[in-house]
């Protein structure tokens, strides 16, 4: 194929194409190499082609480095790298093997060469190198077999070492530094050899012509070397992900691809946690104005991550939130900091002399705060004792651990911070140790306890993006989300019902408005899911008879949800009992179901009045009591009764302040240090404690939450020897956003499976509400005025926060759409208001609807829970009136 | 069928048990209220050989007593009925002291007396009646016991000095391989880190030993795995009659699990083919947790000294007289456990003490250290003096000597202002000692129970209180094969 391309001309610009020891591990991966390079050279550019090792084989190689005496470990990891590399030639099927046999009896000689029995550092980099030499002879015989000419250089012949000032022999030797900047020559004299080349990437020379190893992410550094020497067009990073994300996309599956980043900010985001790039390959080609990509090779379709100089007008925006976990800190107190000459030369003299490298600092007037980085040696060693023990000396030393440092990284850091107000508020509960910004104003770190780590990052992520500080609208700097390219092509959402029913709901909406309007349909269908979450196999699980048959033995509706009639009559049909939480929900709910049986009805008030508890109690109702109060004053009303116990497990969770239930700061469930004196108090008064409760928040969309509660109720109720049922709330959350993913049913039922498995003599009971009802209901409301003020348009509709106050209350986001308008082209950006004298009258900020006119019908979704049940007559304007889809 | 309150009862009555097909069942009743089934499920169980017939039978039947203490507790009714085998006045007098003090937190907590109540039926031998109830108040009562680097007679001794009324033939266990000398260990595991400490000393020891666990806990199956041993997992279902009982009031409360365990290990043994159980109870397993109306109440009492003895005892003369039944760990304190566990690294990902969290595995540290109950409190304290810092804070992903709150909780533990927990925890000397080598730490200095420990509690401490290195020391009485003692070498 390559005899009828035409040449490429001699100034012709050249692409470095780095790829790593999976992409060169096998036959499949060379021929994706191979089309790479043929598409460059199409495209008129000299190709060098940068190789790591086959994978798996350094790893062989450091098993030889460092056996010395031991002979049958050394020729075990031989045996392996010699069949590995037959193994791949053979599956390339080429001629001939001399060039990769000259290679592997060099390694044989080097193995018999006396200065393994010390390990020399010279001999091991000669051994390491090896590795590369081989992997890109391999390469070179393949892609020149292939039709495609492929000249083999050496790198150690480009790439010089320079040793720096300080540097240990090791480093010298294992960890070189090369000073790469553009060489006008050398593309010329390249250019006489031919148009596509491979050489190795991780080897260099030193001055004195040995062999020597540029550290760990090696190759991502010569390719970085190559590109500058060359002045490169572009230096490609071959990988197996498709660029640098806005986050760990294991911890946060939101994360967005990043389209393209400044060199110093791609560094930081590599330095503080990505693992794609090494943030040594970058500094050459930032000092030589190469730009960088990073290509996913099996996507290679995918524009990937760009990295160049930023422009200088860019707008100030957090681009990434990295993690690091594993962090220690080291905190040292001095009573005489202020003026005592040398302090600090004097602390990290300690931490040089213990060969302990320091991260972040952090200092005050009497304290010096600096973090150090996991490291084996910490764990295996008593190096931080000994460190310890030697600060000690000098001043107070405090070891803070385990630790993880979160950094959100981004230009222009400082002018950001009035927008990060939501997301210095998520640290407001949490004890943060130290928090480090740079003058480059690139990374603002905070040191918080690593337990809260995992669960943090996914939260600051949302919130960043909420308070439009990662700003991923922009399509020239964020791409996809992870999640959007693991489904590459998965189907559009769901229909929703509304859209099906639209013609019904306009004519409703004609009829009278503003107006709710419920789909029952919905409700049941969100039932029945719950009712089949997890059936387990028979016999497993202590099925009690009579219940229900998921995982979950009884179902309760929190009816302060939405306690319209009809809804409470199709969840009794479903086979739901029923969660009331005042005087006025067991009455509605006994009017419209007279025949349910009272143990169907649980009782769960916050603070209620004596009088309650006793008339619940005189009904039959199942009680929950949620503090000492109840018990310790009017004990003679529950003496002899069955009551069920709600606690405060400690943790809040919930999408708002107001919405989270669990914490000192909650009102609600008693302290697990009052366990006992409850407990005691139950005892006195005869009571019996037949049920445990938590409810920590709703709005969560982490299937992993219930199994803990439940998890930590089981745990509790152990202690106890009459509880029966452990009720483990609700809080299911109905994503609403568009960037929200909906709870993972099946994970939920695996991980309350897994917990009933452990715990099988307690049954398992929830009380979901929003979940069952958000969806089924929209509010529906004709547009009455339109106005621009300045650069903000506004769409007046006849309902406000008197009808639904959620927007208000809780910054909840409700998707709004122009009914009369579905699905016509998007306008401008407008503010969705009421007619309430209120600022926060406003249904939805910043919305893209198509251009509003009066009359037109415009549809509030997921307006089915705390919607009517909240509103009010406020402005002595009557809320929206309710009607079920008939 | 109607069920009454279990409290109501006149009579517990031991029905019947049958063993098919791996499924052992052991069958309870309260008067004629409805069976109370119990299976014990033996996976891949071979066919009982011939030879060992009557030991297998005579486990059954000891497994069926012991397991019983289940279901009795629901009622403890006056009367124990044995309808399913003819007991001889030692294994009355055996099961007596069991119910007694393996009951003894329950009878605590319900506010019970069980004194007096409990009396297995049995002809009538008024001497050898209550040779097993050892005597109320410690002192003397090891007197008789030998020295870790005695003669090896240990068992002997304690039988002799127990054992009066041999009148029932002992039973031998023909074992493939005994002559020359190979032993087979069932060695049990149960995820925490004492039974990780035996497993790793009877491999250095190249005993042929498997790892055993009753019940389902992907924790403990996972610590299993890690060992490397062979392993084998025993299914246990409770009779769901006994959670209905609960409904009606039942009395619940602590039952002395590990006997149920070692009985449930002693059919196994037989069964598989096994000479001999390594439990990994320690030194302080034998001590009262507090002393109530002139009792003293172990939490523990099944994992202590005067059970492990006794329970030997029985089983050398009434099911197998080549059958061993021993803690490997006996002579050891917690503290020489927990030393012992950190000179390896292999188990700390998988491994939890935790009460609360150890039936289920998850990923990370909070997944099996909850952080609040006292195993976790007295095992982070315990290994703190002999890990790196950093290794232990990884292990619980946290550091519980630096928050203020838990204050109470390891006071508790160092029996300072209160009495120890009713947790298997070690003894408030060990605790003590731990927390007086940190304070000589500088990495551990200031945080602040180390810090409050060296400002409130240690001027306070006698001085003469034992140093760490004297709690190392292996003593106490034990029943260690001979050729294992030399393993327990407290040095590295």
């Amino acid at each position: 194929m390559s005899s009828t391309l035409a040449s490429v001309p001699a100034p012709a610009p050249w692409v470095v194409a780095k790829f790593g020891g999976t992409s060169v591990a096998t036959r499949a991966r060379w021929e994706a190499i191979q089309r790479i390079a043929a598409a460059h050279r199409a495209r008129g550019r000299r190709v060098l082609i940068v190789v790591s090792a086959l994978s798996g084989v350094t790893d062989l190689l450091k098993a030889i480095a460092e056996t010395r005496g031991d002979e049958a470990r050394c020729r075990e990891a031989q045996v392996g790298i010699v069949e590995r590399h037959h193994a791949l030639h053979r599956a390339l099927e080429l001629p001939t093997r001399n060039a990769l046999d000259g290679w592997l009896a060099r390694l044989d000689q080097l193995i018999a060469d006396p200065r393994r029995g010390s390990g020399a550092l010279d001999w091991q980099a000669e051994v390491f190198a090896l590795g590369e030499l081989m992997s890109s002879t391999l390469g070179a015989a393949f892609l020149t077999a292939r039709g495609l000419p492929t000249r083999w250089l050496d790198a150690r012949d480009y790439l010089r070492a320079v040793p720096l000032a300080n540097q240990g022999a090791w480093a010298r030797y294992l960890s070189a530094s090369v000073p790469a900047a553009p060489d006008p020559a050398l593309p010329g004299a390249l250019a006489d050899l031919g148009e596509v080349f491979i050489t190795q990437g991780f080897i260099a020379r030193n001055d004195g012509g040995e062999t020597v190893l540029l550290g760990r992410g090696g190759s991502d550094t010569s390719a970085g070397c190559f590109g500058a020497l060359l002045k490169a067009e572009c230096v490609e990073i071959w990988t197996d992900v498709p660029g640098m994300f806005s986050a760990n996309p294991r911890v946060v599956p939101e994360a967005r691809l990043l389209a393209r980043l400044g060199y110093e900010e791609a560094q930081e985001i590599a330095t503080t946690g990505a693992k794609v790039l090494h943030p040594r390959s970058l500094g050459p080609l930032r000092r030589a104005g190469v730009p960088l990509v990073i290509k996913d090779t099996n996507r290679p379709h995918l524009a990937g991550t760009e990295i160049r100089a930023a422009a200088a007008d860019a707008a100030p925006c957090v681009k990434a939130i990295s993690m690091r976990k594993g962090v220690t800190l080291v905190s040292m107190e001095t009573v005489g900091m202020w003026q005592q000459v040398g302090f600090l030369a004097d602390v990290f003299a300690e931490f040089k002399r213990h060969g302990l490298s320091v991260d972040l600092i952090g200092s005050a007037e009497t304290n010096v705060t600096v973090s150090l980085d996991p490291s084996e040696n910490l764990v295996d060693s008593d190096v931080l004792s000994a460190l310890a023990t030697d600060l000690a000396k000098i001043c107070r030393v405090k070891v803070i651990a385990p630790c993880a440092a979160i950094t959100l990284v981004g230009r222009g850091m400082r002018s950001l911070l009035h927008k990060l107000s939501g997301v210095l508020a998520e640290f407001g509960a949490l004890d943060v140790h130290m928090i480090s910004q740079s003058s480059n104003n690139l990374n603002l770190t905070f040191v918080v306890d690593e337990a809260l780590a995992d669960e943090l990052v996914p939260r600051l992520h949302a919130l960043l993006i909420r308070a439009d500080a990662l700003r991923v609208e922009d399509g020239a700097v964020f791409g996809p989300s992870w999640r959007e390219l693991a489904e590459d092509g998965a189907s559009a959402p769901q229909e929703t019902w509304w859209r099906r029913e639209r013609a019904a709901l306009l004519r409703l909406a004609g009829e009278e408005s503003p107006r709710y309007v419920y789909s029952l349909d919905t409700v049941r269908a969100q039932a029945r899911a719950l009712m089949n979450l997890f059936r387990l196999p028979p016999g497993e699980g202590g099925r009690r008879p009579g219940e229900g048959s998921g995982i979950v033995d009884r179902w309760h509706y929190a009816l302060k949800a939405n306690p319209h009639p009809a809804i409470l009559r199709a969840l009794d049909e479903e086979g739901f009992a029923f969660e009331c939480v005042s005087p006025g929900e067991i009455a509605a709910l006994r009017a419209t179901l007279p025949q349910l049986p009272s143990e169907r009805i649980l009782f769960t008030p916050n603070f209620a009045p004596r009088e309650e508890y006793a008339a619940a109690l005189a009904q039959g109702v199942r009680v929950t009591v949620d503090a000492l109060h109840p018990l310790a004053h009017w004990g003679e009303l529950f003496a002899g009764r069955e009551i069920h116990l709600r606690v405060d497990l400690g943790i809040g969770r919930g999408h708002h302040d107001k919405v989270r239930t669990g914490g000192d700061t909650s009102k609600f469930g008693l302290a697990l240090d009052q366990l006992d004196a409850f407990r005691a108090l139950a005892r006195t008064h005869h009571v019996r404690i037949v049920g445990l409760h938590a409810h920590a928040g709703s709005g969560i969309l982490d299937a992993g939450h219930w199994r803990s509660v439940y998890l930590q109720l089981a745990a509790l109720a152990e202690g106890f020897r009459r509880v029966e049922s452990l009720n483990i709330g609700g809080g299911l959350g109905v994503p609403s956003r568009p960037d929200e993913q909906p709870l993972d049913l099946a994970a939920l039922g695996a991980g309350l499976a897994e917990v009933k498995r452990a715990y099988p003599q307690f049954a398992l009971w929830m009380e979901p509400g929003r979940f069952l009802v958000a969806d089924a209901g929209v509010l529906l409301a004709r547009v009455t005025q339109v106005k621009r003020k300045g650069f903000v348009n506004y769409v007046g509709i006849d309902a406000g926060m008197n009808s639904l106050i959620r927007p208000a209350l809780y910054e909840a986001w409700h998707a709004i759409v122009n009914l009369s308008r579905l699905d016509w082209p998007a306008g401008e950006m407008v503010q969705v208001v009421g007619p309430i004298c209120e600022t926060g009258d406003v249904l939805g900020a910043n919305r893209r609807l198509p251009e509003c006119h009066e009359g037109d019908v415009i549809l509030i979704a997921q307006a089915g829970a705390y919607g009517a049940v909240m509103a009010s007559r406020y402005n002595l304007r009557e809320p929206a009136g309710e009607i079920v889809l008939p | 069928m109607s069920l009454s309150d279990p409290r109501t009862a006149h009579a517990f009555r031991f029905v019947r048990r049958d063993y098919a097909d791996g499924v052992a069942s052991l069958v309870y009743a309260f008067d004629d209220g409805p069976e109370l089934i119990e299976r014990i499920v033996f996976p891949d169980a071979p066919m009982p050989v011939p030879e060992r017939a009557a030991a297998f039978e005579a486990a059954l039947d000891l497994l069926h007593l012991i397991a019983g203490v289940s279901y009795y507790k629901a009622g403890v009714p006056a009367e124990i009925r044995v309808e399913s085998s003819a007991l001889d006045a030692e294994t009355a007098a055996f099961l007596d002291a069991l119910y007694l003090h393996g009951l003894g937190e329950f009878a605590y907590h319900n506010k019970l007396d069980l004194r007096g109540r409990i009396r297995f039926p049995a002809p009538l031998q008024a001497e050898g009646r209550h040779a097993f109830l050892p005597p109320l108040q410690g002192e003397g009562r090891h007197a008789f016991l030998p020295p870790l680097q005695g003669e090896g007679r240990g068992g002997d001794g304690v039988r002799a000095a127990v054992s009066d009324t041999d009148t029932i033939p002992t039973q031998t266990l023909p074992l493939k391989g005994r002559a020359s000398g190979q032993h087979r260990t069932l060695v049990p595991i149960g995820g925490g880190k004492d039974s990780l400490v035996s497993v790793e000393i009877l491999k250095s020891a190249g005993e042929d030993a498997t790892a055993v666990w009753i019940g389902n806990s992907p924790l403990i199956a996972a610590c299993a795995e890690r060992t490397g041993l062979p392993r084998l997992n025993i299914g246990r279902e409770l009779s769901p009659v006994l959670f209905e009982y609960n409904k009606l009031g039942a009395y619940n409360g602590h039952i002395p699990v590990t006997a149920i365990n070692s009985a449930i290990l002693v059919v196994a043994a037989i069964l598989y083919g096994f000479d001999a159980i390594a439990f990994s109870n320690e030194r302080s397993a034998s001590s009262a947790t507090l002393e109530y109306d002139g009792q003293p109440v172990n939490h523990q009492w099944s994992k202590g000294w005067d059970f492990e003895r006794d329970f030997h005892a029985l089983l050398k003369s009434r099911v197998a007289a080549d059958l061993d039944y021993y803690s490997l760990l006996r002579p050891l304190s917690e503290l020489a456990v927990a030393e012992r566990f950190a000179r390896s690294a292999r188990y700390d990902d998988v491994f939890s003490s935790c009460n609360r969290n150890f039936r289920i595995l998850g990923p990370k540290p909070a997944d099996r250290w909850c952080g609040q109950c006292p195993k976790c409190h007295f095992v982070f304290l315990a290994l703190a003096p002999f890990m790196p810092k950093p290794r232990l804070l990884a292990i619980f992903g946290r550091n519980l000597l630096d928050d203020i709150a838990l204050a109470p909780a390891f006071d508790a533990l160092m029996e300072y202002r209160d009495h120890k927990p009713f947790e298997c925890v070690g003894e408030g000397r060990e605790s003590r000692a731990a927390m007086a080598a940190l304070i000589q730490r500088a990495e551990w200095r200031e945080d602040a129970l180390v810090a409050r420990f060296a400002d409130e509690i240690a001027p306070q401490l006698a001085a003469d209180a034992p140093a760490l290195a004297e709690l190392l020391q292996p003593e106490g009485p034990h029943q260690i094969p001979v050729r294992l003692r030399g393993y327990l070498d407290a040095t590295r």
